[in-house]
């Protein structure tokens, strides 16, 4: 069995009457590259601030490292964070303030921060001033920040927010490879599901402050693999059918005028037939795989 | 806690604001020194100045050049000029203003305190990491303004004008606690608030507000309580840096111990439980 390096259990946080995190439970486990996906407002960056106690929870809990409450202040130096937009000292430059940091978590091999610098490729800027910066180069020096020190694990919110395609095939690439060569845990949030695929190994669903799915990447692929898409204005009914008749629960819902059908794949003529049979009008039925869009967007329907 | 310490003051030494403050200092040094004025802000004054004596403020009103002036101190010159510009240490209230803001306010406002507290350290170790820092440069500026002015007021006015080191040492020394109190209420509205911007439209008018109120409040009673002339706290380091008896410094200490627990207690309780945004 895995290492479980951050698990929360029915982790809820409410501001007033709103509920931002709703009975959050899941696992990431060592050496994961968690993918956290949801629309904005879904309740990822509530996930991330609450466990890096940048916020209280309301009920529940979390464990880093196997760990929750007073010893959480030790597992939180294993820990590098990026949490919403990246925030330093604007008249201070990129280097002063990464050495700001390094002093601050008690690294003394400051060529550490030259490595963090190179690494996101801002070691010819180090002498600017973080208010000269773009919005890439900033978020560039917020993960040199995350990777500061050494990191067992780290939480990644939105990162790809302002970088150009080259910068965010570079930041996938320097990823992977913190993950690869040394173990690094990651949990990265975005809204771009296609983005997210690209690198994570594992992914969660979450929407209106509700876990919806966790799901490993080879589940995803299956998911999103062949089907047969059914084009009706009767969804409802066609699905009734799909069950009653064909005796089925293997499909997913992807807008009010289409489903994916998962079993019956060398049988498409049989669908058909019998949905004429039971009255429904098939607009459409052909094969088809699903997109990583289409499927977001039925998860969160579902949810 | 020692680590976040030492990034702040390399914060701090990196800055402009810490020698903005030191030279503003040395100035004013220099001015009190030349002009023989300790000069104040508010309404507590020093009251051992001879300027109060009808005859001296009639021979200074002659006076028509600062040269002048100067020859009319000289002549009566039994005023010290060092303990009463230690006397007016309140003054500094508007340079602990500017450590709170760099220190504590100013990582608020960049939202750097999510880098701080969501991958190194509790929120009490921040808390009482800011304190000890804004605590400690407020210390240091209370004595380096104390003897810089002991200093200056020796070497331009001569030794009539100043008092025994011994004695500087001393008030320095028991207004510290009244010192440490203007500072932690300043830090308990900084966590309080959390914003720059807030920050300073508090803190700035506060102490005179304060005094405002208790002006036109006093003058509706028809009278001024000994007990606000002996402690509001701008009273209370004029009056320690006067010859103070055993008994007041030893209220004065206990009044600030009180004060000090109050302002760091709620500041702590405050911040615990806050959204850091």
């Amino acid at each position: 069995m895995k290492e479980a390096i951050l698990r929360t259990e029915k982790l809820t946080k409410k501001y007033k009457d709103f509920l931002a995190l709703d009975q959050a439970t899941i696992t990431v486990n060592k050496g994961d590259i968690y993918g956290l996906i949801g629309r904005n407002g879904a309740g990822k960056t509530t996930l991330m601030k609450t466990v890096t106690t940048l916020t209280n929870k309301t009920s529940g809990e979390y464990y880093l490292f196997g760990k929750n409450n007073e010893d959480l202040t030790e597992c939180k130096r294993r820990i590098g964070c990026l949490i919403e937009s990246p925030a330093f000292f604007e008249g201070m430059t990129a280097y002063q303030n990464l050495k700001y940091y390094a002093i601050q978590k008690g690294i003394v091999d400051k060529k550490k921060i030259d490595e963090v610098l190179e690494l996101v490729k801002l070691t010819e800027s180090k002498d600017k001033k973080f208010k000269t910066f773009s919005l890439g180069m900033k978020q560039r020096l917020g993960i040199a920040f995350a990777m500061l020190d050494n990191p067992d694990f780290v939480i990644l919110d939105e990162p790809i927010n302002g970088l150009d395609p080259i910068g965010i095939s570079e930041l996938r690439d320097t990823l992977k490879k913190l993950n690869e060569e040394q173990g690094v845990t990651m949990m990265i949030s975005s809204h771009i599901l296609s983005e997210l695929y690209l690198i994570a190994n594992r992914f969660c669903f979450i929407d209106n402050g509700r876990i919806i799915k966790e799901i490993t990447k080879e589940e995803l692929d299956a998911e999103c693999s062949k089907s047969i898409a059914i084009k009706t204005n009767q969804v409802k009914e066609a699905l009734v059918i799909l069950e009653k008749e064909l005796g089925t629960t293997n499909y997913k819902v992807i807008d009010d005028s289409e489903i994916r059908l998962y079993d019956y794949l060398d049988n498409a003529g049989k669908v058909n037939k019998t949905l004429a049979a039971n009255d429904i009008d098939v607009i459409g039925i052909y094969e088809a795989g699903i997109t990583l869009e289409e499927y977001f967007k039925s998860i969160v329907r579902e949810g | 806690m020692l680590n976040i310490i030492k990034s702040d003051l390399y914060r701090i030494f990196r800055g402009k604001s810490l020698y903005i403050v030191t030279a503003i200092i040395i100035f004013m040094a220099v001015i009190s020194a030349i002009t023989l004025s300790p000069g104040h802000i508010g309404v507590a004054v020093g009251t051992g100045s001879t300027m109060t004596d009808p005859d001296t403020v009639a021979k200074i009103a002659e006076a028509k050049t600062l040269g002048e002036f100067r020859d009319v101190m000289k002549e009566i010159g039994t005023i010290k000029l060092d303990a009463q510009i230690i006397g007016q240490n309140s003054n500094l209230y508007y340079f602990f203003i500017v450590f709170v803001v760099v220190i504590i306010t100013s990582d608020f406002s960049n939202k750097s305190v999510k880098n701080t507290l969501s991958s190194a350290i509790s929120r009490r170790e921040y808390y009482f990491s800011k304190l000890i820092t804004v605590i400690g440069m407020g210390t240091v500026l209370v004595l380096f303004n104390d003897f810089i002015n002991y200093v200056l007021n020796y070497v331009i006015n001569g030794k009539e004008f100043a008092s025994e080191i011994g004695y500087i040492t001393k008030i320095s020394l028991i207004q510290i606690p009244v010192v440490w109190t203007l500072i932690c209420m300043l830090v308990c509205i900084a966590f309080f608030v959390r914003k720059t911007s807030v920050f300073n439209t508090i803190s700035i008018p506060l102490l005179m507000i304060l005094q405002v109120i208790a002006v036109i409040l006093f003058a509706i009673l028809r009278e001024t309580p000994k007990w606000y002339t002996d402690f509001e706290l701008q009273y209370a380091l004029s009056n320690l840096a006067n010859e103070p008896s055993n008994s007041y410094i030893i209220k004065c200490f206990v009044l600030s111990t009180v004060y000090i627990v109050a302002f760091v207690t709620a500041g702590y309780c405050a911040f615990k439980n806050a959204e850091v945004k």
